[in-house]
């Protein structure tokens, strides 16, 4: 037995060792924040590769997802328009920063600020607030858009769900 | 300000003052010894000296003891603040609720670990006939004296710091999952469970083969992964939730004040298995007791840990 320990050791600790470097090897750190986009063009997310920088959860789904760049290229990516209005709001490079959203309707990249909105889309954070590229009744433009989030009158609130969605 | 009409919060800090002027008195006896100490001289001063420093050593000894103590009782009175600070639902909140209150505790981890190192030494220069270890024990109170006096300002910045206003997180917030996988080294929880009893079988080997140095290094990395552990595994099953994540939380009435127990055994097994490296390194002698204590308190650790996981799938039927 005296004779086993040694080896025995050695066995653990290159166990150990190898567990620890083959996890590390994997590592994929999620992405919050890319940074030299200086033409500010919309970059594409990898589902469960990206974080929200407001709610902070994965981006597992890019049907709503939207995009901030800065004046000096930094992007920063969202699940959710709500998550992007809250906190653009408090950016002193709010009003300079370009605005892309994902518009349901043509699945393309759009311009936030020039995009239509539902108020009762099925988001991931349930504000409701879902974009599109073509106008039709009932839609709202940016700004309404954005004080409706920042009032809070969105779906997350019962008596704006119940008046819209009727339950 | 208002902190400070909570009973546990004053009793705590009048401890850590009395404590700390003891240390006051004991740092200056030691420096007198150290500067004028001559075991081979048989003057009065020397006489004198040496009568001193039997009543330095008796009042180190007492601070040094009853410093031990009151790390239970940091982590008792934190605990019993986060009835009064909003937002907080354990110590986890409490501890954060300002920049000095995780380095608080830290620090008060690492000095209970020197602490336990000079009482180890004390007794060993006290068994010996010629005291070898006189000088060294001195010296080595002085380097933590420091560290006391680093402690005592901490202690008083984190208690007048803290707001019975503000909002702090709980720690379902500061633990919870955030995106990115919040254990180390990227390992999935299968991994660190593995790596936890693989490391503590580990201890165990080294122990039986006295090997001080690997036991050193192997048992700060089983107090970095068992901590990981706790948070991550057993004490969802402390818990009996998948989603509470907290070091803290155990240590309340509701489990049975089991975290005073858990913690406890841990850092007693990591204490006794680094300590030999240490003695060597300070006094070239180690104390072949302590590595049958670090796989005492190692094995009940583990065993503890691990009762939660079993009798939770015996009751239930199901993992968590």
């Amino acid at each position: 037995m005296k004779k086993l320990m040694p080896v025995l050791t050695i066995i653990l600790i290159a166990a150990v060792a190898a567990i620890i470097f083959i996890s590390l090897s994997k590592k994929e750190d999620m992405i919050t924040i890319q940074k030299g986009n200086i033409q500010k063009l919309p970059l594409p997310i990898e589902p469960s590769h990206v974080n929200d920088t407001e709610c902070k959860m994965v981006i597992t789904d890019t049907t709503h997802a939207c995009e901030v760049v800065a004046p000096n290229g930094n992007t920063w990516f969202f699940d959710d328009p709500g998550c992007m209005i809250k906190w653009l709001e408090d950016k002193p490079f709010k009003d300079k920063a370009v605005l892309w959203v994902k518009a349901f309707d043509s699945g393309k990249w759009i311009d936030a600020r020039k995009a239509w909105y539902t108020q009762s889309d099925k988001t991931p954070m349930h504000y409701g607030f879902g974009a599109r590229e073509v106008k039709k009744e009932g839609y709202i433009d940016f700004n309404e858009m954005r004080l409706k989030m920042l009032r809070g009158e969105n779906l997350t609130d019962p008596r704006v769900r119940k008046k819209l969605l009727g339950y | 300000m208002d902190i400070f009409l909570s009973n546990q919060v004053l009793v705590f800090l009048f401890s850590e003052t009395i404590l700390y002027l003891l240390s006051i008195i004991a740092f200056l006896g030691a420096v007198q010894i150290l500067k004028s100490w001559d075991f081979n001289a048989t003057t009065t001063r020397q006489y004198t000296l040496e009568k001193r420093a039997f009543l330095i050593v008796t009042i180190i000894l007492f601070t040094l003891t009853l410093k031990i103590l009151l790390l239970p009782y940091f982590a008792y009175t934190i605990d019993k603040l986060s009835l009064l600070i909003p937002g907080a639902m354990c110590g986890a909140g409490v501890i954060s609720a300002n920049a000095y209150g995780n380095p608080l505790l830290f620090l008060k981890i690492i000095i209970l670990f020197f602490i336990g190192i000079w009482l180890i030494i004390n007794r060993q220069d006290q068994n010996a006939i010629d005291y070898p270890y006189f000088k060294i024990k001195f010296w080595f109170y002085l380097f933590i004296f420091v560290f006391l006096s680093v402690e005592y300002i901490l202690d008083i910045a984190y208690f007048s710091h803290i707001s019975t206003s503000d909002v702090v997180q709980c720690c379902s917030a500061i633990f919870g999952i955030s995106g990115n996988n919040p254990i180390p080294f990227n390992l999935t929880v299968e991994m660190l469970l593995i790596i936890f009893y693989l490391l503590y079988l580990l201890t165990i080997l080294l122990c039986a083969q006295k090997r001080a140095l690997l036991l050193f290094v192997v048992s700060l990395l089983f107090l970095y992964i068992g901590y990981e552990s706790i948070v991550h595994f057993f004490g969802t099953y402390i818990y009996q939730l998948p989603t509470h994540k907290c070091p803290f939380c155990m240590l309340q009435k509701e489990y049975y004040y089991v975290g005073y127990l858990i913690w406890g055994t841990l850092f007693l097994g990591v204490f006794f298995g680094i300590a030999n490296f240490v003695l060597k390194f300070l006094i070239s002698h180690e104390d072949p007791r302590l590595y049958r204590l670090t796989m005492l308190f190692n094995t009940i650790f583990v065993i503890l840990c691990s009762t939660y996981v079993v009798v939770y799938y015996i009751k239930n039927g199901v993992w968590l």
